[in-house]
Formats: C-alpha cells, structure tokens, sequence
C-alpha cells in the first residue's frame, strides 16, 4: 500500500504536507507514534528543496507502509545533486556563544530514521530520497543504512 | 498552527507546532521579552531545525543581556529533539509528565 501526492515549492506548502501524512498514517494503519519523527524530516528534506533548489517542478512525496512502520520517498525533478547522506558533521558540544542556527537539519534527520538513501539520476536530473523509520528500527540485515550517490 | 500567549512576569505558553512556517511569528513575538524567559512547553507538539533556530537565537540574545531561555513541561519527542542536537546542554530544560 503507497500514498503519492506533490507539493509546490513553497515553504506554506508544509501544512498540505502535515494534512497529508496524517492521512496517509490513517490510511496505511501505520503507527501513529512514528508520524512526529516522518514530518520532522519531511519538513527537513522539503525546506532544503525550496531553499537550495533552482528547479520549478513539483515534489513528490510517497508513504509506504512496511512492517512495523513507514518508508517515504521524496522525489525532486530539475534538481542538482547534493548527497543528503553525506552532510559535514554538526559538533552538538559547543556551548551557546559558539553555536548558529542552521546546519542541524540533516544532522537530526540521520539521528532519527532507521535508513536513508540517497539517488541521483544526472540523465534525469531527478533526485529521489528514500528513508525508513519503524516503530523498532530495522534488525542489522534489513538496515539499508546511511547510502549515498556519487555525485 | 502555533499561538504564544504571556511573558513579562509569566511564563510564555506555546502551543501547536513550531515549524518553518511558524518561526519568523514566534521570534518576533520572543524578540520582545527580556530577562529569565520561561517557555510552557506542554501544548508544544511539534519542533523542527526552524523552531531550534528560533529557540537558540533568543536565548543568545538574552545570554548577552544577563538573562536566559528556560523550557519547562517539555514532552518525549522534543527531549529527544534537544538531545540529538545538544541543545540538552546548553538550554535549561524541563521534562513534562
């Protein structure tokens, strides 16, 4: 079972996003504990896009059910490719004076899924991002762990 | 959706979801306050990197004039949130039931 919308590249387009992972969770009976986690990085990964990103296309966003949680794939087209999978490592030691806002996005988001991987098709231009989050995490032999791309 | 309500003498009590689209709203109505902020956290339900953003930037801001940014009745999911980003040691925290 999937659930499959698009979004504009629009930071206002969160609260659609919100309304549709709540259906979706709804839908698929996935566990509803888990939703937080999945906006938290789906806000992370779409904010990116409408940062960073030139393009002008829509972004995908696909929910799967799997067992004992979800699997969300997050599609961008006319993008450039940057390896989410790869970002430099936050230090969540320094005290205040020494911290910026910013950089934490993908920091969190590998702190918080079970799995995340990265795709790029340059023929395409098409970056595809794949995470999974369970209620568990995914036993050692299922864990895709943290793939990147050559970009 | 995210309301903030109090300050001054009372603790500032924040509600909804403080995400990317919410943040330039609660740091306008932060930028307002000064000395020992206390934030009500009980009817927080969401945080993202935007709401840290926002959180961290005000608590420098009141660092700098003697004061400071307090979280209180913080839920599970936000505790998690400061951890993984080390905001566990920076800002003064308190968990919720």
């Amino acid at each position: 079972m999937r659930e499959s919308a698009a979004f504009p590249r629009r930071i206002d387009a969160l609260s659609a996003i919100v309304a549709f992972t709540t259906a979706a969770f709804e839908r698929l009976g996935a566990p509803p504990e888990l939703r937080r986690d999945v906006d938290f990085v789906l806000e992370e990964l779409f904010t990116n896009v409408v940062k960073y990103g030139r393009g002008t296309a829509p972004v995908a966003v696909d929910i799967a059910a799997i067992a004992g949680g979800v699997e969300v794939t997050l599609t961008e087209r006319e993008a450039e490719c940057f390896d989410v999978t790869r970002a430099p490592p936050v230090d969540t030691t320094l005290p205040a004076e020494s911290r910026r806002p910013g950089g934490l996005g993908l920091h969190l988001i590998a702190r918080l899924v079970d799995s995340l991987q990265y795709d790029y098709s340059p023929a395409e231009r098409c970056s595809r991002i794949t995470f999974r989050k369970t209620r568990t995490g995914l036993p050692p032999d299922e864990a895709a762990g943290h793939e990147g791309a050559t970009c | 959706m995210l309301t903030m309500q109090g300050g001054g003498e009372g603790p500032v009590v924040i509600s909804g979801r403080l995400d990317a689209t919410q943040a330039a709203a609660a740091q306008s109505y932060l930028d307002r306050l000064d000395g020992v902020v206390t934030l009500d956290c009980a009817a927080l339900d969401y945080l993202s990197s935007a709401g840290l953003g926002v959180l961290l930037k005000t608590h420098k801001r009141l660092l700098g004039a003697g004061g400071r940014l307090r979280l209180t009745a913080v839920n599970r999911h936000l505790q998690d949130i400061f951890s993984y980003s080390g905001f566990d040691q920076i800002l003064e925290i308190e968990p919720g039931r």
